[in-house]
């Protein structure tokens, strides 16, 4: 008796925030699932049609759709992997640094703090064919004799925006996995010199293993914010030249808010969320079940 | 409202509030892309709220707020004098389904600025254009330039060149596509072989104020830009007469058309001032104002006896852009296809064939 009414005093401390989160998160979720099988556009006067699953027939067919999802699908992979090896990299170099270790982890992480947008237009400056510092770089050292417009052909606009995204997040990967590393214990790494095992050794039988939960952790962060890239290629480029640098997000957000098509946008997020979560659910299944058989 | 730097927009109001006591009025400065501010309006007027009471609009908004209903219907605010007085690409730019919902105040309209002391008289033709930049670019001097970079700039670049050409983009009352005739291909191929050698490789990534900053600095002998340039070259290259203006190049046989943009006022279909929004808009489109603005902005208004000598005969060959509520779609496809055309992406002549059959499948234009 008593343990039902303790019960039953949890569930109302509990309320407050269930309300909220169903306001804030379910009710949204809930509300663009439902959206996604309607028509609701400029085209139906705003009004909501049961459409079935049109929307998602259209999406099957839909080109730009499919360019933009390979283009957010190279940029999460090339961008994510290269944060994380730079990431690991600084992070190892960092902790066998002996003074002032705090002043360089310090530095490192000035990337990481500022705003996407600011990071946007600055590294736009430094790229910009005419008054950029790269190419007055290249200039000036004889590389080249003509400026370069970094963001004006579809390949080099696309290396921009992933080398702008790991200049700002690769210190994101450096500080969990410098985290991981000062959680090790020195006595494994004496263990392994005894059995006279090398720098591969320690790495490859400690230090990896040890890291996994924190590479985990650093890998599904990058990977589910740089799938969901906007702000970075909405400044640089725009989506462009062409189009080459349109992200999922960029589609989806110019569906609702140019187009003012609700009922596909909607479509367009639900199967966005859809590819992203089986591929974190993929990545998930792949870390934790190799960790866990690494002990 | 578009970023009030010099105070003036301020100034204007101060003066309609000494008038009106009794009226409260709230400037809102919105950020300086367009794009951005369509938005602002867009996501305000779908959630139904009445922030804004007015809407300084583009020209090329108001299909789609007209056809969402979010504007009020102001046919009757414009009087017959008026009405003769406003010029007609830009009362015709404010009209949906033949009612007025936006009150013009400053046109706008694309023209080709070029260097007097190069060129003593200025290009006709895209030939004479392509030719005089082949023969005086030098190493530090570019030819010509223009916006290429994917966003509507290049779209009123493009639609200069078709129309040039002879061509056309779409039918706006029959919703027809016709961008794979071959004046749409000769067109997109002008521009396409003039990146790298009279244009800049990187001209593909310019808006107007990247070019206009280059040809102002000696960096250009042409530069397709809008009319608020020359007031900004007034210190500079017009001091000396180095600047001249002319209408935009042509095919021979053809004649001229400049891409219409401007600005003018709407009221929300959400205010809850109705009366109050109809005198500021009628105030604020008085000569009066209107020539402060142009004084202070260098902006022109769009009233016939406003317009400066210089800019009047390539205003009259101004055209508008299709007025269909689905005019973002169609206005994305072209760019999107132009610029891949442009970055070597894809051949112009696959550009132009897909282009067409998206914005006639977006149009349902059946053929």
């Amino acid at each position: 008796m008593k343990t039902h009414r303790l019960e039953a005093g949890s569930f109302l401390w509990f309320l407050p925030a269930a309300l909220l989160l169903s306001g804030i998160v379910f009710y949204p979720i809930l509300r663009t699932i439902l959206l996604s099988f309607a028509r609701r556009s400029l085209a139906t006067g705003f009004r909501t049609e049961f459409a079935g699953i049109d929307n998602f027939a259209r999406i099957v067919t839909d080109s730009r759709f499919h360019a933009s999802l390979w283009t957010t699908l190279v940029f999460t992979i090339v961008s994510v992997l290269a944060e994380f090896v730079i990431g690991l990299a600084l992070a190892i170099s960092v902790t066998s640094i002996r003074g002032g270790r705090n002043a360089v982890r310090a530095i490192l992480l000035v990337p990481w703090t500022l705003p996407t947008a600011v990071t946007a237009v600055l590294w736009a400056w430094v790229l910009n064919d005419q008054y950029g510092a790269l190419n007055a770089f290249l200039l000036h050292s004889g590389v080249t004799q003509t400026p370069i417009g970094w963001l004006a052909t579809p390949a080099s606009a696309m290396i921009a925006i992933i080398a702008t995204d790991v200049w700002k997040t690769a210190p994101f990967v450096f500080v969990i996995l410098l985290a991981g590393l000062q959680n090790i214990p020195r006595d494994l790494y004496d263990a392994i010199e005894i059995d006279g095992g090398g720098a591969w050794a320690k790495f490859r039988y400690v230090t990896w293993p040890h890291l996994m939960p924190f590479s985990f952790v650093a890998l599904m962060f990058r990977a589910v914010q740089a799938f969901a890239i906007f702000d970075l290629v909405w400044v640089m480029t725009g989506g462009g030249p062409g189009g080459a640098t349109e992200t999922v997000s960029i589609y989806t957000y110019r569906t609702y808010m140019r187009y003012l098509d609700f009922g596909y946008g909607a479509a367009l997020a639900v199967t966005t969320v859809a590819i992203l979560s089986a591929a974190a659910g993929g990545l998930y299944t792949a870390l934790v079940s190799k960790y866990e058989r690494t002990f | 409202m578009e970023p009030d730097g010099t105070g003036v927009w301020r100034e204007l109001l101060d003066d309609f509030q000494k008038k009106h006591p009794n009226v409260r009025v709230r400037l809102v400065e919105g950020p300086p892309a367009t794009d951005a501010r369509e938005e602002m309006y867009s996501s305000s007027f779908l959630s139904g709220d009445a922030a804004y009471d007015i809407v300084y609009a583009d020209v090329i908004w108001i299909p789609k707020f007209a056809a969402a209903g979010w504007l009020m219907d102001l046919t009757g605010l414009v009087s017959p004098a008026d009405r003769e007085d406003y010029l007609p690409a830009d009362l015709e730019a404010g009209m949906y389904h033949g009612r007025l919902y936006r009150v013009p105040a400053y046109t706008d309209a694309g023209v080709l600025y070029y260097r007097k002391d190069l060129v003593p008289q200025p290009p006709a033709t895209f030939d004479q254009l392509a030719d005089l930049s082949e023969r005086l670019k030098t190493q530090d001097r570019y030819g010509f330039l223009w916006q290429g970079k994917q966003y509507e700039g290049l779209v009123t670049v493009y639609l200069e060149t078709l129309w040039g050409f002879g061509g056309d983009w779409i039918d706006g009352e029959t919703r027809r596509v016709f961008l794979d005739s071959p004046e749409a291909l000769e067109a997109l191929e002008f521009l396409r072989k003039a990146i790298g050698t009279i244009s800049p490789p990187a001209v593909t990534t310019y808006a107007e104020e990247e070019t206009r900053l280059l040809f102002q600095n000696d960096r250009s002998v042409f530069l397709r830009n809008w009319p608020y340039v020359w007031t900004l070259l007034e210190q500079t290259l017009r001091k000396d007469g180095r600047a001249g203006v002319a209408p935009v190049v042509h095919a021979p046989g053809h004649s001229s058309a400049s891409t219409l943009g401007g600005w003018g006022f709407a009221i929300s279909r959400f205010t809850q001032n109705p009366d109050a929004a109809r005198q500021l808009v009628e105030f604020l489109t008085r000569p009066e104002q209107l020539s402060r603005i142009q004084l202070r902005l260098g902006r022109i208004p769009a009233r016939k006896r406003l317009v400066p000598p210089e800019f009047a005969p390539i205003l009259k060959s101004a055209r508008v852009r299709p007025e269909i509520a689905e005019y973002a779609q169609a206005s994305d496809i072209l760019q999107r296809w132009l610029s891949a055309a442009l970055t070597g992406r894809v051949t112009s002549k696959t550009a132009l064939l897909k282009a067409t059959r998206e914005t006639r499948a977006l149009l349902g234009d059946v053929r």
